[in-house]
């Protein structure tokens, strides 16, 4: 019987003892997409849609490029009707109570699991990735992730109290998404990558060759076969992979390929390249799939610099046998995860997100939750109706300003210079602005400050960061209620400036007590700043830690102009980020009052304030690659260009989208939104074991 | 010197490390092969082991993810299981073990699969027996004489040392060595004396296992580590590093007797450890789990884990053993279906 069959006979395996292939059969996703006719159309208000006049794109199989089915692409009526159709059940939706949409959750969770099969092999069939990869990882982690939230849900009313919904939800996948990653909603830009990899100097030779050695047991294959590592992207991640391993052999570095690859189909072989030179135009582009990019470092203070020089920042694993030494470098490390002696692991509990380039959302975890949730308290704000906003010219030139007149009086009103690094300066474009009080007379001249002003700004922010980062919270409290306290001596001429301002006596004293208790407020929240330990699967804890983002950048609201400079200034020392700060236009007189306490309260630096044409500052700073959060509140117009331009390196962005906001309400003006915005989480895995 | 020693002498030159050029040359990786090596070298050598690590966490994830990733199927998977067959050391360790029932093993051990499936197999004329047939010392006799009858040249294994616990008095130990060999086992299954690992006295567990290495004279030394009593994989790593720096010819997971027995994790570590004893000798040292490997699933994951970590090149009966007792019937009952469509009932394959 055995001896009739086609191809290796037991008696020949016995002898080479190789695998064989071991293939899943995909017939169950093959039956559903003929239940779709092979023709998927829009899953809109639980039906599938399929209108008309709408061109297809194929879906194929990527490794014998079959194809599978048609998808369509969308116009914008059906993107209106999908909007409109979740709009329309947000209603029903919302006002269920949390234990009921916890059943639905955990119901869908369910259907996953009865229908994992259909799942699993559909994913391989699609994107060629090994079926064991989304057999047991992805499948399994999907059910897990709508469990831990329908949890979620189930407690919300007690554990988010106050916590609303944001509405409708729009989500831009990009191509390379896989089910999983639908599931965790991760950023678009932590999509796939090759890795780059940093072994010290010391163990270079005997790491590279456990390496190789490891590599060369990999299998390639049809990702539908039980039995590979690794499947395949298609054509296209093929020759890419090429033209980059073509480039660096170009450049002397050293290639090894291993690893049992099929010559048929588009499978390319794990391939690891080192000796590549660092100015190589290659190492620093993405590495493409499959590859690593190895290069030796010799301390670990190296390592740590150049792992952080890139402008990815998604997720990094430490291998060291002191954990002391693992510490301080997940600690040093710009990335949203770190796994001290470990990689990959992923648990719905723990937050995944990045920083830089890799994005500021995050998914999983507490921190998931906020991105879908408006804080307590605060209003439900539709987007302002879009306009035309030139992103060219918006706030690129500077209106001239002139004299105010003739000055009258003894002595004429010193301008204020612009507060960098320390200490009051005259800008670069040497010219000041006038600032009307509210009876139109002059109260002040203010600099005019430029481009070239925000570079010094920002530089001089970054040298104050890492020491500010480096001072214990409660040193940083110490800092902030004694610039209250500071404050507070200065209030006669706060109150009167305010006035002079317009506003009235009571109100204007009012402004200046309740700024003063904002920076309390802060220093003490501070010293608590929400680093929490986690639990997750593998035995060993999850430190999520709050970090600083770096140096952040805030243009201040018109309105409320020392209690807002304030309310924004605290959160964001407290939790360690170095500042440059844009004050209300119309008075920024009670900022720069206020600079004058910092410069003797504050390490030089760590706040500069910038006077001028807010909508030039603004675009000055968006356009910034080295700020990394930036903080709006103006303008719909300048919201939607601070989002706009800072989509260059992908900083954090906050804008008000043009809606004013209650400063002095506690949930608007000092509410938990402006803690999580002022710092990101990172999450420190930490595996327990011998 | 036996035969299979000759296996482990392949790799020529220095080995990898820098450091270890120096008290690691090929002649004297020999010599301690031959047991008449001064050992000063090696004393040297040990200030390394206690520096070494094992991380626990990712030797666990490891061990998960390799159960999953690697499965034959049809006739790969018939192969593969023959392959098994001829690598168990087919194992009775019974107090109640007679001569009858070790002669039934023997008998076993020569014809461990029916003779019409290894035909339609077209193997019938491989010679598919088992690796060697694995007995208490005072069982070799029977053993012996039982593989004589049926005309065959299976190597008999018996354990020694005090087997399973080891805690008796050094000076029987070594005598139940030579008593075994006497009486005709050419492989012996030592287990270490876990008091020395755990108090860390290494270089006293080395002396010891050189002794046992003398002790053993041709016949061929596996080391049972009984790694369910060594604390933790550190402790497996540098256990496993002594023993094969001592001059085994095999290390072996455990007696069978512990609560805990051959599992991956601690499989995956003593595989690391002869790897890198391979790169740094050029010596190939074979690996036994035993305890616990009862069905033909759990044969094949064995299976592909040393391919995967080792390479095909281990996956001889010269390198690499299975110690069990009930798993040959499972694996016979797989092939039976492979060949004939059917699953067997008990009675239809011989019993062992």
């Amino acid at each position: 019987m055995a001896a009739t069959r086609v191809g290796p006979r037991a008696c020949d395996i016995f002898t080479t003892m190789e695998y064989g292939p071991a293939p899943e059969s995909h017939a169950c996703a093959l039956a559903w997409l003929d239940t779709q006719d092979r023709h998927l159309g829009h899953y809109v208000d639980g039906k599938w849609l399929n209108p008309e006049h709408r061109s297809s794109v194929p879906c194929q199989d990527p490794v014998t490029g079959e194809n599978l089915a048609t998808c369509l692409l969308a116009q914008a009526e059906d993107v209106c009707a999908a909007v409109e159709a979740a709009r329309t059940s947000l209603e029903s939706w919302s006002k269920l109570p949390g234990a009921a949409r916890a059943q639905h959750l955990s119901r869908l969770a369910k259907m996953l699991q009865k229908h994992q099969r259909l799942l699993w092999t559909l994913e391989s069939l699609v994107t060629g990735r090994a079926v064991r990869e989304v057999r047991d990882g992805d499948v399994s982690l999907a059910q897990q992730l709508l469990q831990y939230h329908a949890v979620q849900a189930h407690t919300q009313e007690e554990a988010l109290a106050g916590w609303e919904p944001m509405g409708v939800i729009g989500l831009i996948l990009p191509p390379t998404f896989s089910f999983i990653e639908m599931m965790w909603r991760v950023c678009p830009a932590l999509a796939v990558g090759g890795l780059r990899l940093l072994i010290q100097e010391s163990v270079w030779a005997e790491t590279l060759r456990r390496l190789q050695a490891r590599m060369g047991r990999l299998r390639s294959g049809r990702g539908l076969d039980g039995a590979v590592d690794m499947g395949a992207r298609g054509a296209a991640a093929r020759d890419l992979a090429q033209r980059y391993v073509r480039e660096a052999e170009s450049l002397g570095a050293q290639v090894f390929q291993a690893g049992d690859v099929p010559s048929d189909g588009p499978f390319y072989p794990p391939t690891l390249v080192s000796g590549l030179p660092p100015a190589a135009p290659c190492a620093q582009a993405e590495v493409p799939w499959p590859l690593v990019v190895a290069s030796p470092f010799r301390t670990a203070k190296e390592a740590l610099a150049m792992a952080n020089a890139t402008p990815r920042g998604g997720s990094g694993s430490v291998w060291s046998e002191r954990l002391g030494q693992a510490l301080e470098l997940g600690h040093g490390l710009q990335v949203g995860t770190v796994w001290i002696n470990s990689h990959g692991l992923r648990d719905p509990g723990v937050p995944t997100g990045g920083c830089k380039e890799s994005g500021s959302s995050w998914h999983g975890g507490p921190d998931g939750l906020y991105e879908y949730l408006r804080p307590p308290g605060t209003p439900a704000r539709l987007p302002a109706p879009s306009e035309n906003l030139n992103y060219d010219t918006f706030g690129l030139t500077v209106p001239s300003t002139l004299p105010a007149g003739p000055e009258a009086g003894p002595s004429p009103a010193p301008p204020y210079g612009l507060f960098v690094g320390g200490r009051f300066q005259a800008p670069g474009a040497r010219s000041s602005r006038p600032i009307p009080g509210a009876d139109g007379s002059l109260h002040g001249y203010v600099a005019e400050g430029g481009a070239k002003d925000i570079r010094g700004a920002v530089e001089a922010a970054h040298q104050a960061a890492p020491g500010w980062v480096g001072r214990s919270p409660g040193a940083r409290a110490a800092v902030l209620w004694a610039l209250a306290a500071a404050l507070e001596r200065r209030a006669p001429t706060l109150t009167s400036r305010l006035e002079r301002h317009g506003v009235g006596l009571k109100a204007a004293k009012a402004e200046v007590e309740l700024s003063a208790r904002r920076l309390r407020t802060w220093g003490a929240r501070a010293q608590a700043q929400g680093h929490s330990l986690q639990v997750a699967g593998l035995r060993g804890p999850v430190l999520r830690l709050r970090e600083a983002l770096g140096v952040l950048a805030i243009v201040c609201p018109e309105e409320w102009p020392l209690l807002a400079f304030v309310s924004l200034l605290a959160p964001a020392l407290a939790h360690g980020n170095a500042l440059v700060v844009v004050p209300s236009g119309a008075c920024p007189l009670l900022a720069l009052e206020l600079c004058q306490d910092m410069a003797t309260l504050l390490p030089a630096g760590l706040v500069n304030v910038v006077t001028g044409d807010r909508d030039h500052l603004t675009r000055c700073l968006a356009l910034h690659q080295d700020i990394q959060a930036l903080w709006y509140f103006g303008s719909a117009q300048g919201s939607r260009f601070a989002e706009w331009a800072s989509a260059g390196n992908l900083k954090a962005v906050w804008a008000n989208a043009g809606h004013p906001r209650a400063w002095d309400q506690e949930a608007e003006g000092a509410g938990p939104e402006l803690g999580l915005r002022a710092a990101r989480t990172k999450a420190l895995w930490l595996p327990a074991g011998d | 010197m036996s035969a299979h020693n000759q296996g482990t002498e392949l790799g020529k030159g220095p080995g990898l490390w820098a450091e270890c050029e120096v008290t690691w040359k090929h002649e004297e990786a020999k010599e301690y092969c031959n047991l008449e090596g001064s050992g000063k070298a090696h004393r040297e050598d040990l200030s390394w082991i206690s520096k070494i690590q094992v991380n626990q966490p990712a030797v666990l994830r490891r061990a998960e993810q390799i159960q999953a990733r690697r499965t034959v199927k049809k006739e790969w998977q018939a192969a593969w299981l023959l392959k098994a067959v001829t690598l168990i050391d087919l194992t009775t360790l019974s107090g109640d073990d007679t001569a009858s029932n070790v002669q039934r093993l023997c008998y076993k051990a020569k014809y461990p699969i029916r003779e019409d499936l290894l035909k339609a197999l077209n193997m019938h004329d491989k010679g598919i027996t088992t690796a060697a047939v694995c007995v208490y010392p005072a069982r070799v006799c029977d053993a012996v004489r039982a593989l004589q009858a049926a005309g065959c040249n299976i190597p008999v294994a018996s354990v020694a040392t005090g087997f399973p616990a080891g805690q008796t008095h050094l000076k029987t130990r070594l005598e139940e060595i030579r008593l075994a060999v006497e009486d005709g086992a050419s492989e012996i299954d030592v287990v270490i004396n876990r008091n020395l690992v755990l108090t860390g006295q290494w270089e006293a567990l080395y002396d010891e296992i050189r002794q046992f290495r003398k002790a053993c004279g041709e016949a061929h030394l596996k080391t049972i580590l009984a790694t369910g009593e060594l604390g933790s994989l550190t402790n497996v790593y540098k256990a496993s590093m002594i023993a094969m720096m001592a001059g085994a010819d095999f290390i072996k997971t455990s007696t069978g007797k512990e609560t805990v027995n051959a599992t991956f994790p601690v499989a995956i570590v003593m595989l690391r450890a002869i790897r890198d004893f391979f790169w740094k000798t050029g010596n190939k040292i074979g690996f036994k789990p035993a305890g616990g490997i009862r069905s033909a699933k759990d044969s094949l994951a064995w299976l592909s884990l040393v391919k995967e970590e080792l390479g095909d090149e281990w996956l001889t009966p010269e390198l690499f053993r299975i110690g069990a007792s009930s798993l040959l019937s499972d694996i016979e009952r797989q092939i039976y279906h492979h060949v004939t469509g059917r699953y067997a009932a008990y009675h239809d394959l011989p019993m062992s």
